[in-house]
């Protein structure tokens, strides 16, 4: 584990966005969005669909750069070390912060391989990926099922499946952050169920950022709700209180709609 | 129609309109149509194969396919052995330069700069290939001071082969799902080790296909190993010794030669260039097929 930041204090934020602004063209995907993810905290990420919360996991990577024309500005701190800073290697970045799709990304090889693809790409030696991988599986909640044919073919799993072997995947190179772009919109309400309470558990530990549009899975699963509209955030905090007692109209609207 | 609206369904007659009724009819009429035409359009090729094997076949024996004698007229070993390396060779370099140049298209041009390579190519695989015939002849031949040669017939053969190469490459490196290259490339693969680990996996049966195809053309080709190379009587010793082709053999006796006996043999090559085009179809079917069985769901 090379190059990570000497650590802050221990209840700082392991993510502070600060005046984050996207713009695409002249138009501005997101609009000086300022907030911070403590340690072992779940934050849903909602609001309607086009607002901007796709973009604004990826810029929490710098999986945006990945898509040409999009300029970034603003600073993304990890542990202290800014993410845009002069000199980031992005490559780096995303290995630290990984990230899971709304739809299952599985990899054409292995379960096994597909959970230590992080690790091979940092070289790490045979007994580490074999500990972090079997470490990864049983935090990802998906270890009793797939422990007997850890050589089958990822593809061969089911759509929930392959969503959790994501998480593992993501898992295995020990990250203090996990984001989560509407996980779960592919999957049947069975499946939702297992990679929600796979996040309830990883929330523990550590830091997870939870895109959702889905408000009732927002209140399930997570503590702190940041809502945002436009491109801008409009609220953010406490579940309980940003979905019982919003303080903005907008929030609100987009509350009760989703509810009624 | 005077009542725009949809019937309601109690209205709805299921024997149909005598209009429907037509159309239905219509539609069988197509049914038998369609693998009527088909018929029509295998018929040429099946006969072809009868008229050539019945030609080949009576004289084929082991001798003829593996006499490299230069004092027999009735042997095909030379120009086997030839073409065997030529394709061996030819093949490699296209696979090289195709595949490199497929994989830096997809992968590290810009939009612009891999637009007007992918035209090129188009244009390249468009081209006659006694154009690339006479591009390699005033290429290798003469500029290079190659002479017609062996090394001039490779080159100027994976020259023609390349293309086909080069867009199944790029086509099949563009043509892995967004989100599985985002989520390599999101957890923090270079594009390299995206390349080796993840694409390449998933582009391999395509790209395979693309190598075979190539193959296929360029086993059959003529004119860029005619005007390159000049044949000789013997297995190429050299890199600039002369070299038989099956193709130019083929050219050289029935074209050139009124001899029946050397008719037959051209008849032979051409069987077997027929043999090896058919199997390298079948090989294709045989590794989609199977690939695609491998990589279900990948794209679910
Ligand atoms: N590459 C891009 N170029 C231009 N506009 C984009 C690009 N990506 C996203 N957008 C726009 O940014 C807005 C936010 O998109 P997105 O982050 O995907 O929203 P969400 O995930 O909340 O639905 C949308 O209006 C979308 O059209
Ligand atoms: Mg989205």
């Amino acid at each position: 584990m090379s190059g990570e930041a000497s650590s802050p204090s221990a209840n700082g934020p392991v993510l502070a966005v600060r005046g984050l602004t996207v713009t695409a063209a002249k138009r501005k995907i997101l609009d000086g969005v300022t907030l911070d993810f403590p340690p072992r905290s779940l934050t849903a990420v909602v609001g309607p669909s086009g607002c901007g919360k796709t973009t604004f996991v990826r810029t929490l990577n710098r999986m945006v750069e990945l898509t040409p024309g999009l300029r970034v500005e603003g600073h993304v701190d990890y542990v202290g070390q800014n993410i845009y800073g002069p000199g980031v290697n992005p490559v780096l970045v995303r290995r630290r912060i990984g990230m899971v799709f709304q739809r299952p990304t599985v990899f054409p090889m292995s379960i096994f391989e597909n959970a230590a693809f992080g690790l091979r790409l940092i070289h790490e030696p045979e007994e580490v990926v074999d500990r972090a991988v079997t470490e990864a599986l049983v935090r990802a909640g998906l270890w009793d099922e797939v422990k007997q044919d850890l050589d089958r073919s990822a593809l061969s799993l089911s759509g929930g499946q392959q969503q959790r072997l994501c998480i593992a995947r993501a898992l295995a190179v020990n990250p203090r952050v996990l984001l989560l772009d509407e996980p779960t919109s592919a999957l049947d309400p069975a499946a939702t169920q297992r990679v929600e309470s796979t996040m309830e558990r990883l929330k523990q530990d550590i830091v997870l950022v939870l895109v959702t549009h889905n408000v009732s899975q927002a209140a399930r699963v997570s503590d702190r709700v940041a809502f945002l509209h436009s491109g801008r955030l409009i609220e953010v905090g406490p579940t309980a209180d940003v979905l019982e007692r919003p303080k903005d109209p907008l929030t609100e609207q987009f509350i009760t709609g989703r509810f009624a | 129609m005077e009542n725009a609206s949809v019937p309601s369904v109690d209205n709805i007659r299921f024997d149909g309109s005598a209009r429907t009724r037509w159309r239905l009819g219509f539609d069988r009429v197509i049914g038998w149509l369609l693998p009527l035409l088909f018929l029509v359009a295998i018929l040429p090729i099946l006969s072809l194969v009868y008229y050539v094997s019945a030609r080949a076949l009576p004289t084929l024996s082991w001798t003829v396919l593996t006499s490299t004698s230069p004092y027999r007229t009735d042997a095909l070993g030379v120009p086997i052995i030839g073409t065997f390396e030529v394709m061996l060779l030819a093949t490699l370099l296209a696979v090289l330069f195709g595949l490199f140049g497929g994989i830096a298209t997809a992968e590290f041009l810009s939009d612009r700069v891999a637009g007007w390579v992918r035209m090129s190519a188009n244009l390249l695989v468009g081209t006659p290939s006694i154009i690339i015939g006479y591009f390699g002849y005033f290429t290798f031949v003469l500029y290079f001071g190659w002479g017609l040669s062996y090394i001039a017939g490779v080159f100027t053969l994976s020259f023609f082969m390349t293309p086909y190469v080069f867009r199944t490459a790029d086509l099949a490196f563009t043509s892995v799902p967004r989100h599985i290259r985002e989520a390599a490339l999101g957890s923090g693969a270079k594009p390299s080790q995206y390349i080796l680990k993840v694409g390449t996996p998933i582009a391999f049966p395509q790209i395979l296909t693309g190598v075979f195809l190539a193959m296929a053309i360029g086993v059959g080709e003529t004119a860029p190993i005619v005007l390159t190379t000049q044949p000789g009587v013997l297995v190429p010793q050299t890199v600039y010794s002369p070299v038989t082709f099956l193709t130019q053999l083929i050219w050289e006796n029935f074209a050139q030669s009124q001899s029946s006996g050397l008719q037959v043999l051209a008849f032979q090559a051409a069987f077997l260039i027929m043999v090896v085009v058919i199997a390298l179809n079948i090989v294709v079917r045989l590794i989609s097929s199977r690939y695609r069985k491998r990589l279900e769901g990948l794209y679910a």
